[in-house]
């Protein structure tokens, strides 16, 4: 009697409608997981590795105590295979973007974040000097990035390097005393072994564009990885400009990487009376060389041409996008003076020392 | 009808009256229904995921740590680890890194090399250093042999060891081609025309090696030629002993004896002088000089040239160019930007200008002139018609020699038959003599004089009979006695083996040995 009433009870409705639910809960569980599957590793050359060992630039399974450690795998890394391309997109270049950090500001991270390519094919990596400031820059920076690779697996990126500094950096990095013309070579010096020491333990097999990014640069177009990619130069520079409120009270831009520039005769005369060890800086009236700068020849207004390319001797670091080809042929930042030049200007004059050209776009702004 | 289970109706008891049905908790039919509908939901629900879980295979990492709560292994994806933290600090490079772990990358490039890799990993096999901290990172450009193929195959038989001590850490095969136009063969290797493009390429490659494999992990890099024929085992140790930046050993190559017996290898270790600079000031900015050519003529203090055999393997040289073949240099090194310019750095291009841009960064470049290793041999087209003109005479003068042999055979052969006769019929005449002797004996028992003189002539008859057998059997006996030899030897080892006393064991072989160098003696006079 009990049976036949409980049996009632359960009508085919509810059956179906509980079938139903089920499935649904079902559903929903597994359907994130869907596209998550489908999204990263379509290039070969990016599959998660199996070691710690692995470039730094690939993620990698972790390793459990439980099963005994096997002898490394031996990896085949294709380079012929590796393009860089006018459409990165396409072709599944990966993207690493380095950043020698002494000071870490949120806006430069959530610039970072609103990058429109693909996250999957973006590896990051940071360089942190041993100081007090350096390392509350690295437990903000550490902080931030656990919150991105913990959260919407869209917004993760396929890795992201930490290193720290193995020198000192030799003064304090504020503004007035870092622009000082004596404390330049120094400061530049160690900024050259900084971004060296990043590029060549993190560039790996994989890398198809190196996008050096200052940790101040806060504002840039969303689509900056593709449009600079797009004009397909070994190495491209957009213009760097600050934003500053004028003395009339509004909102106004200034050029702010002199490094930008094409070589002038009366540099070169300049150089050839120096002494080996001298270098040659951009805006300080010691040094009057007469280069054209490129954050002097962009035009301010809305409806300027941003397409405009010029070639460069000179480049700046703030944002520089390189084919990983010419880091690979040993372009480096050289942290003493070549040519008199040193850091990134240096490279620019390496790099062509190799063969390779710098160019310019002096109306793409980054700020 | 109200009863109780006794059958007792209780409407008509007269006594307290408490129904137990009224009062009794109600909720027991009820939990059982209730019970009952989650079991069947529990059942569909397991129907429907084991159904989804046959359907759909790749849910099943997604599915199985969601139903476990993640207390089984789980899915890969989660077990992924995208942040790396690494502190440069840990890697500056000590003088005993093998104590305090320190991770060593050997970084080899590689053309046509196929001849010289079975070489290149039985070196590697024997490093004495501990293997799980060396890396091993290869560039295969241009080859058109089967370089690639076989590097592969002895790399997984490296790993697949079972010898845990073998299996090195990671490994990296780089693949890449630059399209050189440049022959690797000994000759247009070492022409002078070829150096500066090819040392230009050569350095390319490395830049491209070093820049792919360099992991924030690494201590040490040491870059080391293939075609390297003999080297300590512990060289890897005996370099980082010195703590030195960039180290580099003396090398140099062994030669036929006709050539010396050696030669000094790498002249790209050196000293400058105040004439390389001199002539490097006259230079145009992409030339590139190169050491050991007639048309440079540097006068630098070269490492290969100040070796002395028998001098302190620890006496350290400061370098400003250095060689190729072998060296150790801190990682730090590379890691602030030292490479092998691609181009002409101070009018050097490759190893050179790496010593020199690490003398730049002020880093310590040293080489030890009278720790040598080999490097192997590679005749040159001279030298090969030298040999070959030297392997025509050798020809010329064994066919001499044969012919010669030859004549003296048949001389010996037509005269020694006679003499065989002659023997044979001495021997026979001998064992007359003898049975004669014996049966004199038999007759005469006191007739012990004759004894001494009788066993000699005995020997003789074995040897000629041995003589015989020889001549008759030809060349087979030649074959078959080393047999019947081993067959003895064999024979006296089981006795050996039998005899409880291990002292008789050597003695039998002795005697074993004597008696078959004796067959073999008389062999030798019977041919």
């Amino acid at each position: 009697m009990a049976i036949s009433r409980s049996l009632r009870r359960t009508n085919p409705i509810t059956l179906v409608l509980a079938c139903l639910l089920a499935f649904g809960f079902l559903f929903f569980l597994f359907s994130p997981s869907t596209s998550e599957t489908t999204l990263p590793w379509k290039g070969k050359h990016n599959a998660p590795a199996t070691n710690p060992l692995s470039p730094p630039t690939a993620p990698f399974h972790k390793q459990t105590s439980k099963t005994k450690a096997k002898p490394p795998p031996v990896v085949h890394y294709p380079l012929n295979n590796v393009t860089t391309s006018a459409d990165p997109e396409a072709n599944l270049e990966t993207i690493l973007i380095l950043t020698p950090l002494a000071r870490f500001y949120q806006g430069y991270w959530d610039n970072l974040l609103k990058l429109s390519y693909p996250h999957h094919l973006i590896s990051v990596g940071f360089i942190t000097p041993k100081t007090r400031e350096g390392n509350f820059a690295t437990q903000q920076l550490q902080d931030v990035v656990h919150k991105t690779q913990t959260g919407p697996e869209a917004n993760r990126f396929a890795s992201v390097t930490i290193l720290r500094q193995d020198f000192s950096v030799p003064v304090a990095q504020d503004e007035a005393s870092r622009h000082k013309l004596e404390n330049q070579k120094s400061r530049r010096a160690a900024m050259s072994r900084a971004r060296n020491s990043l590029l060549f333990t993190t560039l790996g097999p994989s890398t198809a564009w190196v996008l050096w990014l200052d940790a101040d640069i806060v504002e840039t177009p969303p689509s900056l990885i593709q449009d600079l990619a797009s004009y397909n130069k070994p190495i491209i520079v957009p213009n760097c400009f600050q934003r500053f409120i004028n003395e009339q009270g509004k909102e106004d831009l200034r050029p702010y990487d002199f490094n930008n520039w094409q070589d002038s005769v009366e540099a070169a005369a300049l150089a050839k009376k120096m002494g080996p060890e001298d270098i040659l800086l951009e805006g300080y009236a010691e040094l009057p060389t007469y280069r054209t700068l490129m954050g002097g020849i962009a035009e301010l207004e809305p409806e300027r041409d941003q397409s405009t390319i010029i070639p460069l001797d000179g480049v700046g670091g703030t944002a520089l996008m390189v084919k990983a080809e010419v880091h690979r042929d040993g372009a480096m930042f050289p942290p003493f003076p070549f040519y008199h030049l040193i850091e990134t200007e240096g490279f620019a004059k390496m790099a062509k020392r190799l063969g390779w050209q710098s160019w310019g776009l002096p109306n793409y702004f980054v700020s | 009808m109200n009863r109780y289970p006794n059958g007792k109706s209780y409407d008509q008891r007269d006594d307290l009256y408490i129904s137990p049905h009224r009062f009794a908790p109600r909720s027991q039919p009820a939990l059982r229904r209730r019970r009952l509908v989650f079991a069947r939901f529990g059942l569909i629900a397991f129907v429907f995921l084991s159904l989804f879980l046959i359907l759909f295979p790749g849910f099943r990492h997604v599915a199985l740590p969601i139903i476990s709560l993640g207390l089984l292994g789980g899915h890969p994806r989660i077990q992924l680890e995208t942040v790396r933290y690494y502190d440069l600090d840990d890697v500056q490079g000590t003088a005993k890194g093998w104590e305090k772990e320190e991770r060593i990358l050997i970084c080899a490039p590689l053309r046509d090399a196929e001849s010289h890799l079975p070489m290149f990993f039985s070196h590697l096999r024997n490093f004495t250093y501990p293997h799980h901290l060396l890396d091993l990172a290869f560039l295969v450009s241009d080859s058109k042999d089967n370089t690639l193929s076989l590097l592969s195959k002895l790399l997984e038989e490296l790993q697949a060891d079972e010898n845990p001590k073998i299996p090195v850490g990671e490994i990296s095969i780089i693949e890449k081609d630059f399209g050189q136009k440049v022959n690797q063969d000994v000759e247009s290797r070492h022409g002078f025309a070829a150096q500066a493009s090819r040392r230009k390429l050569m350095a390319q490659a490395r830049n491209w090696l070093l820049s792919s494999a360099l992991r924030p992990t690494h201590s040490w890099v040491y870059w080391r030629d293939v075609d390297v024929e003999t080297a300590p085992f512990t060289i890897l140790e005996d370099l980082m002993r010195h703590n030195k930046d960039v180290i580099v050993p003396n090398v140099w190559r062994p030669l036929p004896e006709w050539l010396g017996g050696e030669q000094p290898y790498d002249l790209n270790s050196w000293q400058e002088s105040d004439t390389a600079l001199a002539l490097a000031e006259t230079l145009d900015e992409d030339a590139v000089i190169v050491e050991g050519y007639a048309e440079y003529a540097t006068w630098r203090p070269h490492l290969a040239y100040l070796r002395d055999p028998y001098g302190d393997a620890d006496m350290e040289m400061e370098l400003d160019g250095v060689g190729g073949v072998s060296i150790l240099a801190k990682a730090k090194v590379f890691r602030s930007g030292v490479h092998f310019p691609a181009f002409s750095y101070e009018k050097h291009a490759e190893t050179e200008g790496f010593g020199k841009m690490a003398r730049r960064m002020k880093f310590s470049v040293i080489g030890l002139p009278h720790y040598t290793i080999w490097h192997l041999y590679e005749p040159s087209v001279d030298d090969i018609r030298h040999m070959e003109e030297m392997e025509h005479d050798r020809q010329k003068r064994e066919k001499e020699e044969a012919e010669k042999q030859a004549r003296l055979k048949n001389v010996k052969d037509e005269f020694t038959e006679p003499n065989a006769q002659w023997e044979k019929d001495k021997g026979e005449l001998q064992d007359r003599i003898k049975k004669e002797d014996e049966k004199a004996k038999q007759v005469n028992p006191k007739g012990d004089e004759a004894g001494p003189n009788a066993p000699p002539p005995q020997k003789e008859t074995e040897a000629t009979r041995d003589q015989e057998a020889a001549k008759e059997a030809g060349k087979d006996s030649i074959i078959e006695k080393p047999k019947d030899k081993a067959n003895d030897a064999k024979a006296e080892q089981d006795t050996a083996k039998d005899a409880t006393s291990k002292v008789s064991g050597p003695t039998t072989k002795a005697e074993s040995e004597k008696e078959s160098s004796d067959i073999k003696k008389s062999t030798g006079k019977g041919s």
